[in-house]
């Protein structure tokens, strides 16, 4: 399992989080359908709106070294990098000296920057879609202009052709 | 006012080495080769440059952390990643340069950055920290996540939590601020520990809800028991370190920490032990023991507790961040529940 390839690793350990392994987390995780679902529900502006985390496409790295951790250690490295693996957005918190609060901070801020990405990118979308909408419509016009033109040429022939019609 | 570390570590009297062409300095005898002050003025990134530099020259572990953290507490910031890039590159004040000079000089010993600056993070509080008394690992800001999550469940009020060991009293004083209507008891075998938890408790507000004792749970056992009603919550990061491996230590907690807030004995296990026999008495019916322990001691727990102690009931093992198993929570079962 991950459990031994992290200990393998000297300096930094990758983490994987899984559901509600972490306690810390508890308050911030919810359970919501990943990608654009559940984004075309938020899109207002205070913080409570903002995207939802899914622990599950998270990557977090600790730099707290290849010891035995616990009473053993006095490290003082708790600078958190927090990875959305979906979009590759990257946020890194060093504000405190608490690894319980940088990991909360990094979610805040991960939460505000998968906003901005979603918003981004909804917006693109609907730019797209009607883009499209316009040339379908564009293109329906001048189908019905053209059928009208030729209705009103065989109409004009058809006229030409009787006899003692003057007009067109 | 600084107090100097004068338990368990080389004392400091004077921070001047020879030589220097310094306009100012102090003067006294030669502590263990503290580099002159600067002769001009030197810049913010100057000093955390200098000082990261004499760290890895002497051996010091965590050289650039150790700078930038001391640094960063002279100019009033947690960490230097919260000043301001213009900040960085200003020049320190003689007042300043001295005053960084003299905690920078107390890192060279292998003091801890916690006891140098005098002060640490643990969750949303900042704690006083004082040699010896054991700094707050940040495992232990899990544990009380853990006990926080439990304690919802738990819908009395004046609920108390009863801590064993609370050093600085990271543990009871978190639970408090984040539970108005929590009590806490809270004991450890060191008055300094027991003086250092009072003065956290008034800093956070919480001495009100909070009972401090020097009671060592091995020997005062019955004390105890005669103090504490019945507790919602157990709650102890006990020594839990082997005997051989304290040994082995750094020099930063082997120096300046106290020696028995980590020795828990041949198998790390003394106190827990202690502490889980003794819970039955001191915990409610379904009240919860949590404790931080040793990666290996979680089945020895479980093993250990199914023979001796016919009340308590193992619930679960849960990880630390590094996916360590850390925690053990266990289960007060006084009564059957359809015996009520």
């Amino acid at each position: 399992m991950a459990s031994s390839f992290i200990r393998q690793m000297s300096i930094k350990s990758w983490r994987l989080l899984w559901g509600a392994s972490s306690p810390g987390l508890s308050q911030l995780l919810k359970p919501s359908q990943p990608g654009i679902t559940c984004v075309l529900a938020a899109g207002k502006n205070d913080l409570t709106d903002f995207p939802e985390l899914v622990e599950d496409e998270l990557e977090e790295q600790f730099v707290r070294g290849s010891g035995p951790g616990g009473q053993a250690t006095n490290k003082t490295s708790n600078c958190v990098v927090l990875k959305h693996i979906p979009t590759g957005i990257v946020v890194k918190c060093h504000q405190t000296r608490s690894v319980d609060t940088n990991r909360k901070r990094a979610r805040e801020i991960m939460r505000e920057k998968l906003d901005v990405a979603y918003k981004g990118e909804l917006s693109e979308v609907l730019v797209k879609k009607r883009e499209s909408e316009l040339r379908k419509q564009v293109k329906r016009r001048k189908v019905n202009e053209n059928l009208e033109r030729k209705k009103q040429f065989k109409e004009a022939l058809a006229a030409e052709n009787k006899p003692g019609n003057d007009s067109l | 006012m600084w107090r100097r570390a004068l338990r368990g570590g080389p004392a400091f009297i004077g921070l001047r080495s020879g030589g220097t062409k310094a306009p100012w300095g102090f003067h006294g005898p030669r502590a263990c080769s503290a580099p002159a002050l600067p002769a001009d003025r030197i810049t913010v990134l100057q000093a955390v440059d200098f000082w990261t530099k004499q760290f890895e020259g002497k051996g010091v572990s965590e050289p650039e952390l150790s700078s930038r953290y001391i640094t960063a507490y002279l100019l009033g910031a947690k960490t230097m990643e919260s000043l301001e890039q213009q900040r960085l590159k200003e020049f320190l004040s003689k007042e300043e340069t001295d005053r960084l000079w003299e905690l920078c000089t107390r890192r060279l010993s292998r003091m801890p950055v916690q006891y140098v600056i005098g002060e640490w993070d643990f969750r949303d509080l900042t704690l006083k920290m004082r040699p010896p008394v054991f700094i707050p690992r940040p495992e232990t800001e899990e544990l009380v996540e853990l006990v926080l999550t439990d304690l919802q469940r738990l819908l009395g009020c004046g609920d108390t939590v009863l801590e064993v060991g609370c050093g600085s009293g990271a543990i009871s004083v978190s639970l408090l601020k984040s539970r108005p209507q929590l009590k806490a008891l809270a004991l450890d075998r060191s008055q300094e520990a027991v003086d250092l938890t009072r003065e956290n408790a008034l800093r956070y507000g919480v001495q009100d809800r909070l009972q401090v004792h020097n009671i060592d749970v091995m020997k005062d056992a019955d004390t105890l028991l005669g103090l504490s009603g019945s507790a919602a919550v157990l709650v102890s990061n006990p020594p839990y370190l082997f005997s051989q491996d304290v040994a082995t230590l750094q020099p930063e907690i082997l120096r300046f920490e106290d020696r028995s807030a980590l020795d828990g004995g041949e198998d790390g296990l003394n106190v827990i032990k202690q502490i889980l026999t003794l819970a039955p008495r001191i915990l409610q019916n379904q009240g919860r023991v949590y404790l931080e322990v040793d990666p290996r001691h979680p089945p020895l727990i479980q093993q250990w507790v199914e023979v001796n102690v016919d009340s308590l009931q193992y619930i679960e093992t849960r990880n630390d961040i590094c996916s360590r198993p850390r925690f053990c929570i266990l289960q007060n079962e006084a009564r059957k529940p359809d015996q009520d």
